[in-house]
């Protein structure tokens, strides 16, 4: 009886097998030749020295680019200072932000979808564009900063973009001008905060600020965590605005590290040294990725957890 | 009594806080479209008006002749044409790709599909950056299709971006298994499931996936600054940048460029919008 019911399920699990296989082929490929393969060449490729030309001319060099890199590289260190100091102000900046006008959006006011679209246009503007536009902005006599700064305030002009000290905050503010999608992925989250909590908490009296503390935020804290690692990830590897923007400057305070190894390899096609930099870029986001996976545990309420 | 006015009390502060958030929602729009005003603001007056002393807000007249002006020497159409050309094929194999694989883990039970599944959640978190050397050596050395626009199609055959494929099994994962089920009965197959049953039913997600990739792409300039060279096959992203390094200072004709390349995104976003909010929102988002 059993032998005989088992036959045809088995055979019905094989197809199953092959119909998924077949419909993963794309990603399995994806997987293995544009993702995990190539994560292994540029590791292995950081202990060569190749100039790009052709497959001849590979020299192994062992950890000497890792050790050049660390010790007598001038644009390095400063490109991790940089990116750092880059990244932490654009990922607290939109964070906030992008949480205040999602808070503010999921309250009942009139033409939600309105207003919606607005914050989230800017995401939708090539990015060469914005940078382009945002040039002219940060203009120190023309554009519309020093326009605010200068003629509303009759503040001193200031030079963003074009002023060293400057430039890493200024493209921070573009970046938190293009926080749209995460304003709509946490839209999505407080969306799905369970109504009953929050009328249960307001029937025992708590206030508005108690109910945003004790429930949203602990209710969010998956939402918080995913939006707060993506935007770790996207910036710490920021390059569009070196690229089409700054080039670096002024001096090498725009530097960012992708900016660097884009041009140690397309530039100087030094491509042994400029896979270390991409090592030494993944370890520097891994670092940061395993911290707040390691430290998400004592703050990310799950749910059916602790309730 | 006394509850009937506590009640008549918090319904008046709630209308009052929600008034408050209406005022700060138009003054947070103000404060996000003022940018886009002033770049367009700038594309409408001469050159002579924005590098004036005065500085003005609004455009002393429009002066929209400076379009045709600007496309002159941008070639816009042939730009968005060659973008589209590379947008519209990887958008499609995208999202199909990222369906095929999403429906997949969500419904099948197969070999290893813990263990894959691990692998596209791990790809999530791994920086592009770090893998543009090898890819460019591969396309370059290996593959010979430097030049071509394959680099930045390609890719979009092969699964879509992992994000994408969580984000389509999330939702499949929310459609009743009854209805594939009673599907099964009648003898439908799984691609007559996913096509009769699934797709319509994720049609949201799949346009979310959809915006998704056309705004990655959109936003790109590294991979298409090192795949393209040939100005003739100039994307809006690279006719922008060699526009403005050929225009140093003429900044009404950049701005009549720069508000160009604004348009495709928005009309995009406003063909999908109903459906982009709703898909989003009924991911829910959660693991």
């Amino acid at each position: 009886m059993s032998k005989r019911s088992k036959k045809p399920r088995n055979a019905l699990m094989r197809a199953e097998n092959r119909t998924a296989y077949l419909c993963l082929i794309p990603s399995i490929i994806g997987l293995i030749f544009l993702t995990y393969v190539p994560l292994l060449e540029v590791f292995g490729l950081s202990f060569f020295s190749w100039k790009g030309n052709g497959f001849k001319g590979f020299t192994f060099v062992g950890l000497q680019n890792y050790v050049k890199l660390l010790t007598t590289d001038p644009y390095f260190k400063t490109s991790v200072a940089v990116t750092l100091y880059y990244t932490f102000m654009a990922v607290i900046g939109s964070m906030i932000y992008s949480l205040i006008i999602a808070l503010l959006l999921n309250r009942k006011i009139p033409a939600r979808g309105f207003w919606r679209a607005i914050f989230y246009l800017p995401y939708l503007l090539p990015a060469v564009a914005v940078y382009l536009g945002w040039n002219w902005l940060y203009n120190i006599n023309y554009g519309l900063f020093n326009f605010i700064l200068n003629r509303v305030f009759g503040l001193p002009r200031v030079g963003f973009v074009n002023d060293a000290k400057l430039v890493a905050p200024s493209l921070a503010l573009v970046s938190v001008w293009l926080a749209g999608n995460l304003i709509v992925i946490f839209l999505a989250g407080l969306q799905n905060v369970p109504k009953t909590y929050l009328e249960a908490a307001e029937v025992d009296g708590a206030n508005s600020w108690q109910r945003f503390w004790h429930i949203t935020v602990p209710c969010m804290s998956p939402i918080i965590f995913y939006n707060l690692l993506m935007a770790l990830i996207t910036n710490l590897q920021v390059i569009t605005p070196a690229l089409a923007l700054t080039k670096g400057g002024p001096g090498s305070s725009s530097r960012f590290v992708s900016y660097v190894m884009y041009q140690y390899a397309f530039e100087s096609r030094k491509f042994g040294y400029a896979a270390a930099v991409s090592v030494m870029l993944f370890i520097l986001i891994g670092i940061f990725t395993v911290i707040l996976f390691a430290t998400s545990k004592s703050w990310m309420f799950s749910q059916g957890g602790d309730d | 009594m006394e509850k009937h006015a506590s009640l008549a009390n918090r319904k008046r502060r709630e209308r009052v806080i929600n008034s408050v958030c209406f005022l700060l929602v138009v003054f947070f729009s103000a404060l996000c479209l003022l940018p886009i005003w002033w770049i367009f603001r700038s594309s409408v007056m001469s050159n002579n008006q924005l590098f004036a002393n005065d500085v003005p807000f609004f455009p002393p007249d429009w002066l929209f002749s400076n379009y045709p002006r600007a496309l002159q020497n941008f070639d816009f159409w042939t730009y968005l044409k060659n973008t589209m050309i590379i947008i519209v094929p990887s958008v499609i194999a995208g999202t199909v790709t990222a369906v095929l694989g999403g429906y997949a883990f969500a419904r099948m039970r197969f070999k290893g599909k813990k263990f894959l599944f691990t692998l596209v959640i791990g790809s999530m978190f791994l920086p592009v950056m770090v893998t543009l050397i090898p890819l460019y050596i591969m396309w370059t050395n290996v593959f010979e299709l430097n030049g071509t626009y394959w680099p930045l199609i390609l890719p979009y055959f092969c699964g879509g971006g992992a994000f994408n494929i969580y984000l389509i099994r999330q939702f499949i994962m929310t459609i009743p298994r009854e209805l594939d089920e009673a599907a099964t009965i009648d003898g439908a197959g799984h691609f007559r499931i996913l096509i009769s049953i699934i797709m319509p039913a994720i049609k949201a997600a799949m346009i979310v996936v959809a915006l998704l990739l056309f705004t990655q792409m959109w936003n790109d300039l590294i991979q298409q600054s090192l795949y393209i060279h040939d100005a003739k096959k100039y994307t809006i992203a690279l006719g922008l940048s060699q526009f403005k390094g050929s225009l140093k200072q003429d900044y009404s004709a950049i701005m009549c460029a720069t508000c160009m390349s604004f348009a495709p995104g928005i009309i995009f976003y406003l063909l999908g919008q109903k459906y982009f909010v709703e898909g989003i929102v009924l991911t829910g988002m959660k693991g």
